[in-house]
């Protein structure tokens, strides 16, 4: 790559394109920007509470339950009239005689806040006197046996006390808490089971600190900081808002950038206009990095921009990692695209389904571990002052940016005048773009390895996907999907070759590229090891996914039973790949039964 | 300065060159005629680099096709414009006046002086303003910031009209004149007749006829003689008030005569007509 080139090419594009879009839809793209650079700091800054002020409490001035009242967001004082809970005008009455509340799930509701928040606010209070033995004298210590869901890292007394009260009659040794309603075993905000980290009450370590046995299934849980995982049936999490409006804070803006990019892209097929850029002294690959250019410095600018907007810390370096996934996805989809028309469908699907990637899991920071695979996530954890470990950071930020690289790759393949301006379905075209870079045998084996970052991204969306429904559902679902996304990625590009006439149609030719297939795709899956580093296969659905090698077997076994695997359904397909397609549609699903029967037979049956 | 051996280009099952072969030397303007699906465009483009072939060799200059020392010394004009209608014919050229490091000096020379030669004043105007014979000029101008030796011209004057399409030619011409190698395809014989030094008749995917005018007339030309007789004799058309009959040689002129006499008649005239080049291009290229 000639980067004096790629600078020129860059540079025309940025004129080019200034030039393409009129004032007023450059101003309209402006006032957008400002629009959310004036709101999302403000929303992030408040923390938007939903429900704020919803139960009226009568409550006097000088009442000792007025503070409470003030320092709850869900509460708001309102006239101490004794009438009011039956006029309506409060759903709480704060009164000598004891309180008042009306006769309906919203006055029961209003006592439960009421209650939490005062255990809340007495906590505060004695969190913050001098001799803390004096306003903590009873230490609890919680030991947790082992349970049904996994469970990693360390709780607080309390916190860890309501989940352990969903879990009590399976354990039979829970301790109590010291809360002084006693209900379950530590609910305390009215939540049960809710895991919310209270740093107040953590911070002087007076509160009960458990030293948990460490989760029965491997991973680092832990890194993350004081988290408690299992799937939300275990789980309550609370609404989390303002992870909600980060996600969309930056990933809104990426969306305008790639709907530029693509069509910048589409414009050089239409009519052939790229074909002289073509003649020219520069190479695809640098004619793709000169155009690709402007737009990803647009796209890291912009969320640079909002990271700061909102308050985010170095970390937030993190989140550019969505900028090249966007980009290199809508490239290689304008590069498949035969017009507008095809482009809009295609960026709507990139724009959908990488925004799920980044978005649901970054919805579940502070809360799951799951939601370590997004890049919003540090964001997120660095505006709430949540730790982010380097594991998680690593996660987070290399499969976007490897699968990205990749992309781009597979774009720039194509990018030359016989893919370029012809006008075949995509699904051919796509072909194409995997058949472009086998020139030789060995590179299928290559290529299998380098389509890791795919498989890792696809499951790890499967995960976050799945990880909502019942583990009875999710496992079965996730080791199908997994199954499928292997054996694709291991036969697709092998199909491909086939189909543009790249090796011969021979049983042995099928039989070397499936073997090379499956040894590059057992030496790429080791990217899979980055999991660990966050403790996802902590989880207990995502166990199935990303760790079904670590259960009871031999050192020996695990070296090459996982080998032995791949091969072989890569054999299996690529025979059928050689025979065209629905010899190769049948024989990916053989595959993806025999992988799922493995899957079953060591995982399952082993553990 | 080209040379070509054995090229071929398959897409998939269709064979879209066939192993073709020819040379072009320094100076010389090497027309490529066939009709459409013949091969040319696909011959050009992978003299330029732009389509890798399936088998046979291109060199260009002392360099491969493809080669990026080739394609410095090469100018390609694609049979239509894609230009990019946002930009002005000025900030356009520049461009690629940069991506082949000119300097800037000499690239606005080189920019004015080819707009100047092919007559366009509209130079600051963005580009989506134009008309075709315009936008053909702006491309044509692309084909030269680079100053190149060879020129590779797909339909140069395709769908213009008459006075751009003669402006276009002569400035072909003129390009040839001034040591440039030329090669284009065209549909329009006139053009090839009135530009070329030398040939090349394709026809499914090869080479049907190559060489210079006089050659390929001479090889695949013929006379024909229309013979006028005032009697009517056999396959005689009516010609006013005589009868004609078309032959290929003397020997058939002779039989005619016979057959008018015999007839009670006689021949009264006998006209000769040579092949035109569009007639040697309908006899070679099967159209």
């Amino acid at each position: 790559m000639n980067p004096r080139s790629v600078l020129r090419i860059a540079r025309w594009e940025t004129t080019r394109s200034a030039g393409d879009v009129d004032r007023r839809t450059a101003v309209a793209f402006v006032v957008v920007l400002l629009v959310i650079a004036a709101l999302v700091p403000a929303l992030v800054a408040y923390g938007p509470t939903p429900g704020e002020g919803i139960y009226r409490v009568g409550v006097d001035d000088d009442d000792d339950y007025r503070g409470v009242v003030a320092a709850e967001a869900t509460l708001a004082a309102v006239d101490p009239a004794s009438s009011g809970v039956r006029t309506g005008d409060a759903d709480l009455l704060v009164g000598d005689g004891g309180f008042v509340w009306a006769d309906s799930a919203k006055g029961r509701a209003s006592l439960a806040a009421l209650r939490s928040a005062t255990v809340a606010f007495n906590d505060r209070r004695m969190a913050g006197e001098d001799n803390q033995s004096a306003a903590f004298p009873v230490v609890v210590t919680l030991t947790y046996a082992d349970q049904s869901v996994s469970v990693t890292g360390q709780q607080t007394g309390d916190d860890a006390g309501a989940d352990a009260g969903d879990q009590a009659d399976d354990t039979g040794d829970q301790t109590g808490d010291g809360t002084s309603d006693g209900t379950d075993g530590g609910t305390d905000d009215g939540t049960a089971g809710t895991e919310q980290p209270d740093s107040e009450r953590d911070d002087d370590g007076s509160e009960a600190v458990s030293d948990l046995p460490s989760a029965p299934e491997g991973g680092l849980g832990g890194l993350l900081g004081e988290q408690q995982t299992g799937t939300p049936s275990s789980l309550s999490p609370p609404f989390p808002l303002r992870s909600l409006i980060l996600a969309f804070a930056f990933l809104l803006p990426l969306n305008v950038v790639i709907q530029a990019y693509g069509s910048s892209v589409l414009a050089e097929r239409i009519n052939r206009r790229g074909e002289p850029l073509l003649v020219a002294p520069v190479s695809p690959a640098d004619i793709v990095a000169g155009k690709t250019l402007p737009y990803l410095a647009g796209a890291l600018a912009l969320i640079a921009g909002i990271a700061v907007l909102v308050g985010a810390g170095p970390l937030a370096v993190a989140a550019r990692a969505a900028g090249p996934l966007f980009l290199a996805a809508t490239f290689l989809g304008a590069m498949l695209a035969r017009s507008y028309k095809e482009l809009t469908f295609v960026t709507v699907t990139i724009s959908v389904t990488l925004t799920a990637y980044a978005f649901v899991p970054a919805v579940f920071a502070e809360v799951h571990p799951i939601a370590s695979i997004s890049p919003l996530t540090v964001v997120v954890d660095s505006i709430t002052g949540e730790g982010t470990t380097a594991g998680a950071f690593v996660l987070s930020t290399v499969p976007p940016a490897l699968a990205a690289t990749v992309m781009f790759g597979l774009g720039t393949g194509v990018y030359r005048e016989e893919d370029m301006f012809t006008q075949r379905p995509i699904p051919a075209k796509l072909l194409d773009a995997l058949a472009a870079p086998l020139d030789s045998r060995l590179r299928v084996g290559l290529w299998t390895a380098l389509f890791m970052p795919f498989v890792f991204v696809a499951e790890l969306f499967a995960v976050a996907v799945l990880f909502v429904a019942p583990v009875e559902l999710s496992v079965p679902l996730l080791l199908g999907t997994v199954a499928l996304v292997e054996e694709l990625a291991k036969s697709l590009h092998v199909y491909a070759g086939f189909e543009r006439g790249r090796f011969p149609r021979t049983l042995r030719t099928s039989l070397v590229l499936g073997a090379l297939s499956g040894a590059g795709f057992f030496l790429g899956e080791k990217l899979l090891l980055l999991t660990q580093l966050v403790g996802l296969p902590g989880i207990e659905v995502a166990q199935f996914a990303f760790s079904p090698s670590v259960v009871g077997l031999p050192p020996g076994v695990l070296l090459v039973a996982p080998l032995v695997l791949h091969v072989v359904t890569a054999g299996i397909s690529a025979v059928g790949a050689a025979r065209g397609r629905v010899a190769y549609a049948l024989t990916v699903l053989l595959a993806v039964l025999v992988h799922v029967a493995y899957n079953v037979a060591v995982v399952v049956g082993v553990a | 300065m080209i040379s070509v051996r054995g090229l071929e280009k398959r897409y998939g099952s269709v064979t879209a060159v066939d192993g073709v072969s020819f040379d072009v030397e320094a100076g010389e303007v090497f027309g490529l005629v066939g009709p459409n699906g013949a091969g040319k465009t696909s011959t050009l483009k992978m003299l330029c680099g732009l389509v890798d072939p399936s088998a046979g060799t291109i060199e260009v200059n002392g360099f491969d096709a493809g080669d990026p020392e080739m394609r410095r010394a090469l100018g390609f004009l694609p049979e239509e414009s894609p230009l990019y209608d946002e930009m002005s014919p000025r900030s356009y050229l520049r461009f690629f006046a940069d991506l082949y490091d000119v300097d800037r000096a000499a690239a606005t020379e080189r920019i004015d002086a080819a707009l100047d030669r092919l007559d366009l004043d509209a130079r600051d105007r963005p580009v989506g303003d134009f008309s075709k014979g315009m936008k053909r000029k702006v491309a044509i101008a692309r084909s030269l910031v680079n100053d190149p030796d060879v020129l590779v011209y797909d339909e140069p004057a395709s769908g213009l009209d008459p006075i751009t399409t003669n402006t276009v030619v002569e400035f072909t011409r003129e390009l040839a004149d001034d040591g440039k190698t030329v090669v284009f395809s065209a549909h329009d014989l006139h053009h090839v007749e009135s530009v070329c030094d030398r040939v090349a008749i394709m026809r499914e995917g090869e080479l049907a006829a190559t060489g210079t005018l006089a050659d390929i007339q001479a090889e695949y030309g013929r006379v024909e003689y229309r013979v006028f007789t005032d009697v009517q004799v056999a396959d005689a058309d009516p010609a006013g008030d005589r009868y004609a009959t078309v032959v290929a040689s003397m020997d058939d002129v002779e039989g005619v005569r016979e057959a008018a006499r015999e007839a009670g008649g006689s021949v009264v005239d006998i006209r000769t007509r040579e092949s035109t080049l569009e007639d040697v291009f309908l006899d070679v290229a099967g159209a």
